[in-house]
């Protein structure tokens, strides 16, 4: 099992309680960042969430993944720059002692939602007729009634 | 529009979320919490991670025998399959629990949680968790150790710091294992696997281990020593109540 997979199910567990305490009927798109040091294959992370979304209220989401570039800062100079996950040395100045400012990321980013509407009128309960008398009991207890 | 009056209200809307939270927040949660029990018990706490094959069980069992009588030590096992690991660590007499992970390819904070109700932790000095053999996996799950160590054995290419960059920056030392074997081997250049250490930034030290025919395990052992000692002398945390994590 690569961890993809462990990554999918944190990412559809924190999901499904975001659909949950939104009150959502269903999810429609789920928006993550992946940082090219993160150590998380897209195309994996892809091929799992289509497989592992099944039976869940994500099961019909679309995965947008934004894959973020790697950017050190030197610590010598100060320079920051682009680069690759494997050589991250300073391209001014060519120092090792350098930072990551960018490129570890692995976060949801956010998640949207179809919300279930009210429910229908054919849903509800029907109405009993009230009687005359009940009918005038109705009015003075209702909203902005009198006494 | 609504089917029943003809209402304008729709029957469903969309809204984003925003949330901009880690993917292993979860993960992040019970290795902090591992961590606390970890400092509450003051000790030392270190993840080996390598590929398979590499030598940990090997560095384990020659660092038992140099240090057991010095200091309390035990061991987490982490594999697919098999207690053997395990077996060969509790030999040396010294406590040793293995977790079978199945089919996952590294630990998590949560199986080295499960772990510890079956593994006390008063009196001891050190604990090691040894990763399951690999070299990707591994370095995404925090476990709430304090040192990640990953080995490097000289049988394998000295440009393994290029090709798996997430595991080799992630880690407080890379040892370089069964150096005993460089005078028969015509390909591994100590001095090139140092290099592309030194490209991930970040100033990963190196040292040299051998752990069977002729042990030479002495900048190891000083690490380790230095890092008890660092460990030691840290303020003791007050423990943070999480009602969540205890349960």
């Amino acid at each position: 099992m690569m961890h993809e997979l462990s990554i999918c199910q944190a990412l559809l567990i924190r999901v499904a309680e975001i659909a949950a305490v939104n009150g959502a009927a269903a999810v429609e798109r789920v928006t993550i960042e992946i940082g090219a040091l993160a150590g998380v294959d897209p195309a994996l992370l892809t091929a799992a969430f289509a497989v592992m979304r099944a039976g869940s209220c994500a099961a019909t989401a679309a995965l947008r993944i934004e894959s973020t570039g790697v950017r050190i800062e030197c610590l010598a100079c100060g320079t920051e720059s682009p680069a690759a996950p494997n050589r991250l040395i300073c391209t001014q100045c060519g120092g090792y002692r350098t930072r990551v400012v960018a490129g570890e990321d692995l976060r949801l980013r956010d998640v949207e939602l179809r919300l279930a509407g009210l429910p229908e009128l054919a849903q509800l309960p029907p109405v009993p007729e009230p009687s005359g008398l009940l009918r005038r009991r109705a009015r003075a207890s209702g909203p902005g009634a009198t006494a | 529009m609504c089917n029943t009056c003809g209402c304008a209200m729709k029957p469903a809307d969309t809204v984003t979320i925003d949330v901009l939270q880690g993917l292993l927040a979860a993960n992040d949660r019970a290795a902090a919490h591992n961590r606390e029990h970890f400092d509450r018990h003051r000790v030392l706490v270190v993840n080996l991670m390598s590929s398979p094959g590499a030598g940990k069980t090997a560095l384990l069992e020659a660092t038992i025998v140099a240090l057991r009588e010095r200091y309390r030590i035990a061991v987490i096992e982490g594999d697919l399959e098999t207690d053997n690991d395990a077996a060969r660590i509790r030999a040396h007499g010294v406590p040793a629990l293995q977790i079978t992970t199945g089919s996952a390819c590294h630990l998590d904070a949560q199986l080295v949680h499960a772990a510890l109700h079956e593994l006390p932790l008063a009196g001891l000095d050190l604990l090691f968790i040894e990763n399951v053999g690999n070299l990707v996996c591994p370095a995404g799950f925090d476990l709430g150790q304090h040192r990640n160590v990953t080995l490097l054995s000289v049988t394998e290419g000295d440009d393994k710091p290029a090709k798996y960059p997430v595991i080799f920056r992630a880690s407080d030392l890379v040892v370089l294992s069964k150096t005993d074997l460089l005078d028969v081997l015509d390909d591994f250049d100590p001095a090139r696997a140092a290099t592309a250490l030194r490209a991930l930034g970040g100033g990963v030290p190196m040292i040299h281990t051998a752990a069977r025919r002729a042990p030479a395990l002495g900048e190891w052992l000083h690490w380790l020593e230095c890092e008890l000692r660092a460990r030691r002398a840290a303020p003791l945390r007050a423990p943070r109540v999480d009602a969540m994590m205890e349960a």
